[in-house]
């Protein structure tokens, strides 16, 4: 039996510490307090130094600007910034993950971007970006990263099974997807060949597998005013993908990666990855490994986007100083440091043709190009959105469990219908509706 | 002991008993009561963390919303047959190993402290284990266990994933880490036991399960029932291990209560339907608490 308490304890511990931290502020000039994720060692490392920069070159420019930098923990990042936003504790500019944004604008909590980043900026910077931070009409937040979506191949293994490599322009379509896992599974010792991260569960079955179901001209919810997932998550295109991933599973193609190293290992010849598989599967295959975009179920190969992103809040004292610091953050060696850091895609253009990575010609450069073409599609624009992902997951749990795919789809659909009519279809009002008209 | 009596005597000690009893009654009311009430209010409104939209009054709805929800109608029958198996499981495994330990064979303390070592280990931390204890495939050490005592019959399984063996795979590794509680409690309780009443059963001609059947268990009967009752309470309260190992899958089949209130507040936002849902749980287990609780005194009665 469980002894501990639960862990709201420990987050209400963790947000009081952070109130009394935030009452040190103002003791000389002006302090821009900072809240982010803490996420990888280097991010970290990469963020601190930046701060230090800046807090440097302030001191030289004789301002007595300086930015105070705290970091979270990501497990529970997003209810500790909810509690704090309650409280109306939340500091000046604030990191948060991508799809989490339209909640706070809704709540009032946010400041638009548009009128405060040089226009220069904004119009350096990936298209990706911009559609994420985008909520009636104004922007809001922008990220110093976008993330990549794409399916790793092991080169070896499809020239031995006579396989086609495609590429942007001619993917795979769905026929030729299945009989490339079939022809594969013909060659591999345990037939299974294809590698969807089953293991991350979370938050990645909505942001690695709902491309699939939009490629196949299916989505999460009506994109046209966000009020209406009946009828699309669980129309037919949707139901037909889901049921696609779901023959995968069945014939025992899909390895479930428990281990998180079927790829790296070379029992699956394909695995749905992300940016921060690169280092790993690249040290591994080599010359070996191929970038490729997703199998074509309809519609055009479809890939996901969204990362962290930067915001200022609507209750900071210093907006100004908030939003110069992020554009410092935005000068191309900074957008650099950080992607060499974490590995994403760079958001800005300058810093994506002086990546080694990213630039035309590099190995990653399908992700950009997919970021720039429209391809990528980013999660829902509305604060239903944490309802919706999480209905999504508990679908393709059950889906994944060999349930049937109508009855589950349908039945988030109705949960996220529901949750969108008790909000009254989230209208702006109040404070939003001040910020949004600022 | 008639009741006149006993008013007097309350009487006289009231005001120094209401001192002495205050810290505490000030933590239960602060911490307990009040916050029990403000669910409660909070469960008849349409309350939601952070929302601009104004608060309304929405009657039994939170109520008739969860009980038509099919994950919590499954969460609510997943603690029941949780603690339904959970509870004889646990206080049976704690007695027997109780027992041993009061053989007074060597090494008693050394298994003494292996036994309990579990329940000093953070839940967390004992859960992660655990992941990998039930790792799929031959080379996962249950499925190798089970693979070497059946003689290689057994099949692997993924068990966290499986939605048949996910509920069992959770209770054994609860009733695992919680027996050495139960089982430190009892053995205070066993070794308390006056070495006379079983010499003078044994002159009686009682054999060893006679002296169990007729001196251990009426003499342990209040550990006992403690050690049933908070296990119970405990039981209920399962979190952890379906946050860390199976976040209520697959397809429902370990969420719990708990877990689903969490998941209405802090990945919905939803505090009105996470209160209801915490109100109709709290009165469950006080419900159940009070039927032990009469189940025991009438026992004790007829005892």
């Amino acid at each position: 039996m469980n002894f501990r308490r639960p862990p709201f304890f420990a987050a209400t511990l963790a947000l009081a510490l952070a109130a009394c931290d935030g009452e040190r502020s103002g003791a000389a000039g002006e302090i821009v307090e900072i809240w982010a994720h803490a996420g990888q060692e280097s991010e970290r490392r990469v963020l601190r130094e930046q701060v230090a920069r800046f807090n440097a070159l302030q001191s030289d420019m004789q301002s007595d600007l300086q930015v105070r930098l705290t970091l979270i923990p990501e497990g529970s990042y997003n209810a500790q910034l909810q509690a704090a936003a309650v409280a109306g504790d939340l500091p000046d500019l604030l990191e948060f993950d991508g799809p989490f944004l339209y909640t706070y604008v809704w709540q009032g909590r946010l400041r638009p971007l548009d009128a405060l980043l040089p226009e220069g900026v904004q119009a350096g910077l990936l298209p990706s970006i911009i559609e994420q931070g985008t909520y009636h009409g104004r922007l809001w937040s922008v990220g110093t990263f976008d993330s990549g979506l794409g399916l790793y191949a092991d080169r070896v293994q499809l020239d031995q099974a006579g396989i086609r490599i495609p590429d942007l322009e001619s993917p795979w379509d769905a026929t030729e997807f299945d009989d490339a896992l079939e022809r594969l599974a013909a060659l591999d010792a345990d037939g299974q060949v294809l590698d969807l991260k089953l293991n991350y569960a979370g938050e990645w079955y909505t942001y690695g597998l709902s491309p699939l179901i939009q490629s196949a001209g299916g989505d999460l919810i009506d994109r046209t005013d966000h009020l209406r997932a009946e009828g699309v998550l669980d129309g037919q295109s949707a139901v037909g993908a889901m049921r696609r991933i779901q023959s995968w599973i069945i014939k025992g193609r899909v390895d479930p990666n428990i281990d998180d190293a079927a790829f790296a290992t070379r029992r699956v010849a394909l695995a749905l990855g992300g940016h921060w598989n690169y280092p790993r599967y690249s040290a591994r295959l080599g010359d070996d490994l191929l970038l490729l975009p997703l199998p074509d179920l309809g519609q055009g190969p479809k890939t996901g986007q969204g990362s962290w992103c930067w915001t200022v809040t609507a209750d900071s004292r210093y907006p100004q100083a908030a939003v110069d610091f992020l554009a410092f953050l935005l000068q191309p060696e900074q957008v650099l440091a950080m992607s060499e850091a974490n590995g994403a895609v760079p958001a800005t253009r300058e810093a994506i043709a002086r990546s080694p990575l990213y630039r035309p010609g590099g190995p990653l450069d399908l992700f950009v190009r997919q970021l720039e073409g429209g391809y990528a599609l980013p999660r829902p624009a509305t604060p239903a959105y944490p309802v919706i992902t999480a209905e999504f997951q508990k679908a393709f749990d059950r889906v994944r469990g060999g349930a049937e795919v109508q009855s589950a789809l349908h039945r988030a659909a109705r949960v996220i219908d529901t949750e969108i009519k008790d909000n009254q279809g989230y209208p702006l009002i109040g404070r939003a509706r001040e910020e949004a008209l600022r | 002991m008639s009741k006149p009596n006993t008013g007097r005597r309350l009487n006289d000690q009231t005001a120094a008993g209401w001192l002495l009893a205050a810290p505490a009654m000030l933590g239960l009311v602060l911490f307990i009561l009040l916050p029990f009430l403000v669910a409660l209010g909070m469960a008849f409104s349409n309350l939601r963390l952070g929302s601009p939209l104004p608060l309304e009054f929405v009657g039994i709805k939170q109520f008739q919303r969860i009980f038509a929800d099919p994950d919590f109608l499954r969460a609510l029958a997943n603690n029941l047959l949780f603690a339904a198996m959970v509870v004889p499981l646990q206080t049976l495994l704690a007695l027997g190993l109780a027992l041993l330990l009061n053989q007074g064979l060597r090494g008693t303390v050394f298994f003494r402290t292996l036994f309990f070592m579990p329940v000093v280990f953070p839940m967390s931390l004992i859960a992660v284990v655990w992941v990998l204890i039930y790792a799929p495939g031959p080379n996962g050490m249950m499925n190798g266990f089970l693979d070497l005592i059946t003689l290689g019959a057994w099949e692997p399984r993924d068990f966290l994933r499986d939605p048949l063996l996910a509920m069992p795979a959770l209770m054994l590794l609860s009733v695992w880490q919680g027996a050495g509680f139960q089982m430190v409690i009892l053995l205070a309780g066993l070794q308390q036991i006056p070495r006379d009443l079983y010499e003078a059963a044994s002159l009686d001609g009682a054999g060893s399960w006679n002296r169990f059947r007729y001196v251990t268990l009426p003499q342990l009967r209040n550990p006992l029932i403690f050690v049933v009752m908070i296990t119970t309470i405990l039981s209920f309260r399962l979190f952890d291990q379906v946050q860390i190992m199976t976040r209520g899958g697959p397809n429902g089949a370990t969420t719990t209560v708990m877990y689903e209130a969490v998941q209405a507040v802090f990945t919905r936002q939803q505090v009105a339907r996470a209160s209801a849902m915490t109100v109709v749980f709290f009165l469950l287990v006080l419900l159940v608490t009070w039927v032990q609780r009469r189940l025991a005194r009438q026992e004790r009665e007829v005892a």
